[in-house]
């Protein structure tokens, strides 16, 4: 029985340990990852912590975490902060992902243009009726300012304009789905992953309404899917003895089978 | 009785773990949002240096002590105390205090010391005073701690001593989330002594002259636009900046002096004002013209081979100084003049006597010149970094080569070693061992303008500076 104990407490004392903070988008597939990678592997213990794309980073340069997972390309100002701060890092695609405009499951709007996006977060459209919906004010729901995903939809789907004053941020995409599904004149968005029949995804147009895309994966894989961004890890290099086996078994084919399971765009 | 016992019970609620939990992480968060308002940072840069000569000049961290030509020093230690006011209902934070102090052996000075207020509305104006950073060009706001060189140019040491000066300085810039975030105007009014640390520098003393903020009435103005933009992919960054500063101070009781030629077309400086027509009234006199322009940009490009920067600033100008300085006063300029002259003693025998003086000096106002450029290159995703930078220093433009130090006519003033331009190489190779430690070699070879008619300027000075460095952040 003590020998027994001694070996617990010796394992769990040489057990590997990785921590893995930032995306909140990311955090599901790390969470998925995670449990197929340490049932594998029962020495190794990996813990997942959310709060952001930014949250992430931010710990990768203060050094509190061994991967910043992100939904958003490092910008040029952490990119130099990494530099100074001597960290040198890799970076590894892990997944893409179809980002879904998500509306209340009594809307009758089906679809929107990129530009109508754009009017209704910057505050230009503030009814559903100029959209071709029901005479109801718009509710904008968005995430915070950590978040991969709150940059990337400024970036690539609000060409870089500001968010409306009146867009409601909220601190995680479980929190936009459960707001828009019980307001009925919202609008947010999240990652594909989390889409549930509590809310209804809106077919989306690049080309100013001539064709109109559904949020799927069978779409985001064949390109036709205009609001797709890569899944990414962060990683010093000086942990790229620990990491590595794990960002190795996601790049599998077992991990990227996990990732159309979670709901995301797998790499092969 | 009962009853009375059964509303005491009622009152009683029986706390969950889970609401108990909720409440005392709910407190400490509210501590700890405090506490973090507070940031406390700062860094030590320790040195050796070797010099090419013992008591080599230069601004390479100051002057060789006469006989000395390498040394152990501190150069930096810094000690900065920074608090934000927490962030309104419109997510901005409308004051921020700073306190920063330098502690080496050379003595204690103050660095920044300013308060800085942001309208509560929209965040896009603030108001900040006290003891800061001069808004000109590039290199001065630029952090030491941060910068690839050991020291700053050339030019920015002599006509910005101390970087810092007393003043208060409007800003225009929109708030980080806005689109307008990208472009920052700023413009202030300032003493134009650099404040004490400025006399620190320029006396080289632990104490300096004393001077706890100006010497006149005349309050420069200092302007400076800036932009800075990244590319979608975030793989490129730049910036392009102007500036501007207008200021000047009293011109007391002293001749003044500007670039002429003589008779016979020699270049030197001609009387423009004598200190008898200064005015006799310290309050009536006028003021003596300070005036730069500058221009400055930077690129930062992350591709295969590593993080490329470069960046170039270029100032030019009209800078009053002396006939043994052109770095810019934090203090009326004096000079010490000497008479010698023979008394008779009591018994008659001849006596020698030297009596001193202090007075105004005179000032001679010279239209400069100067410029830096970085060329820094991250190697791959190691943690060294090349770096390599040329500056000049051309104190005198209106002069060159052997126009300098020749004799000139009678009423004229000629040129002289201040009159000299100086252009650097530097060559260095950073090591980044970790997010505090820096380690930093670097070579500056010197190399001043030559003249066969100033002694001691006919060939290049021994001047270059070798310095290893160690910096600890935190």
């Amino acid at each position: 029985m003590t020998i027994a104990i001694a070996a617990l407490i010796g394992a769990s004392a040489f057990a590997q340990k990785i921590v893995i903070k930032g995306s909140d988008t990311v955090l599901p597939l790390s969470q998925k990852e995670s449990e197929s990678y340490m049932k594998k592997n029962p020495s190794q213990s990996i813990t997942v912590v959310g709060g952001g794309s930014g949250v992430g980073i931010a710990a990768l340069l203060d050094g509190t975490t061994d991967i910043a997972m992100s939904s958003r390309a490092l910008k040029m100002d952490e990119r130099m902060k990494l530099q100074d701060a001597g960290k040198a890092f890799k970076e590894v695609t892990i997944a893409n992902d179809a980002l879904a405009a998500i509306v209340n499951p009594s809307n009758k709007v089906t679809k929107l243009t990129r530009e109508q996006l754009e009017g209704i977060y910057t505050g230009k459209i503030k009814n559903w009726k100029e959209v071709g919906g029901d005479d109801m004010q718009i509710v904008v729901y968005a995430r915070e300012t950590s978040s991969g995903t709150y940059e990337f939809f400024k970036e690539h789907v609000m060409s870089r304009k500001n968010y409306a004053s009146s867009v409601l941020n909220m601190p995680a995409t479980g929190a936009i789905i459960q707001s828009v599904s019980q307001t009925k004149g919202a609008i947010g968005y999240v990652g594909l992953a989390y889409v549930t029949k509590d809310v209804k995804d809106l077919a989306v147009s690049y080309d100013k309404g001539k064709t109109y895309v559904e949020a799927t994966v069978a779409n985001a894989k064949n390109k036709s899917y205009p609001i797709v961004r890569p899944l990414l890890y962060f990683y010093p290099t000086s942990k790229e003895k620990a990491v590595k086996p794990f960002i190795d078994f996601i790049l599998s084919a077992e991990g990227q089978k996990i990732v159309t399971e979670v709901g995301y765009v797998s790499m092969n | 009785m009962l009853i009375f016992s059964t509303a005491v019970l009622a009152q009683e609620v029986t706390e969950q773990p889970l609401d108990t939990l909720t409440r005392h992480t709910a407190g400490l968060r509210q501590e700890i949002d405090v506490l973090k308002r507070i940031k406390l940072s700062g860094y030590i840069q320790a040195q050796f240096q070797v010099a090419d000569s013992a008591g080599a000049k230069g601004y390479a961290g100051g002057d060789f002590a006469p006989g000395v030509d390498k040394r152990f020093m501190l150069r930096r230690a810094r000690l900065k105390a920074q608090y934000d006011a927490p962030f309104n209902d419109k997510g901005i934070s409308t004051s921020q205090y700073v306190f920063q102090v330098d502690v080496t052996e050379r003595g204690v000075v103050i660095k920044d010391m300013y308060a800085k207020f942001t309208d509560p509305w929209s965040g896009w104006l603030s108001l900040t005073a006290g003891m800061q950073n001069r808004p000109f060009g590039y290199e001065i706001g630029y952090s030491s701690s941060l910068r690839e060189s050991p020291e700053r140019g050339r030019m920015s040491q002599i006509i910005f001593p101390n970087e810092r000066d007393l003043g208060a300085m409007l800003t225009l810039q929109g708030p980080k989330l806005s689109n307008w975030n990208w472009v920052k105007i700023e413009g202030g009014f300032f003493n134009g002594t650099g404040g004490p640390g400025a006399a620190n520098i320029l006396n080289g003393t632990a104490s300096g002259t004393s001077n706890s903020s100006d010497f006149d009435k005349f309050k420069d103005f200092i302007g400076h636009i800036v932009i800075n933009r990244s590319s979608r992919s975030e793989k490129i960054k730049w910036g392009l900046g102007a500036s501007y500063y207008a200021g000047g101070f009293r011109q007391d009781a002293s001749d003044r002096y500007e670039n002429g030629t003589d008779s016979v077309g020699v270049k030197g400086f001609t009387m423009e004002q004598k200190k008898s027509e200064v005015s006799v009234n310290i309050n009536a006199r006028d003021k003596v013209e300070r005036n730069y322009i500058g221009f400055d940009g930077q690129l930062n490009i992350d591709w295969m081979i590593g993080m490329t920067t470069l960046r170039a600033e270029y100032v030019s100008g009209s800078q009053p100084g002396t006939s043994s300085s052109t770095a810019s006063p934090a203090f009326a300029p004096v000079s010490t003049t000497s008479s010698t002259y023979i008394v008779l003693d009591t018994a008659g025998t001849p006596k020698t006597v030297t009596t001193t003086s202090v007075g105004p000096a005179d000032i001679y106002v010279r239209n400069f010149d100067g410029a830096y450029f970085y060329f820094l290159q991250n190697i791959g995703n190691s943690p060294f970094q090349f770096i390599a930078k040329y500056d000049w220093y051309d104190p005198n433009t209106d002069v060159e080569g052997d126009d300098i130090g020749k004799k000139v006519s009678t009423g004229y003033k000629a040129t002289s070693a201040t009159d000299i331009k100086y252009t650097t190489i530097g060559l260095g190779l950073a090591y980044r061992w970790d997010a505090s430690l820096k380690i930093t070699a670097y070579y500056d070879m010197v190399e001043n303008e030559k003249s066969a008619n100033l002694s001691g300027y006919t060939k290049d000075i021994l001047d270059n500076v070798f310095t290893l460095r160690v910096q600890v952040k935190f």
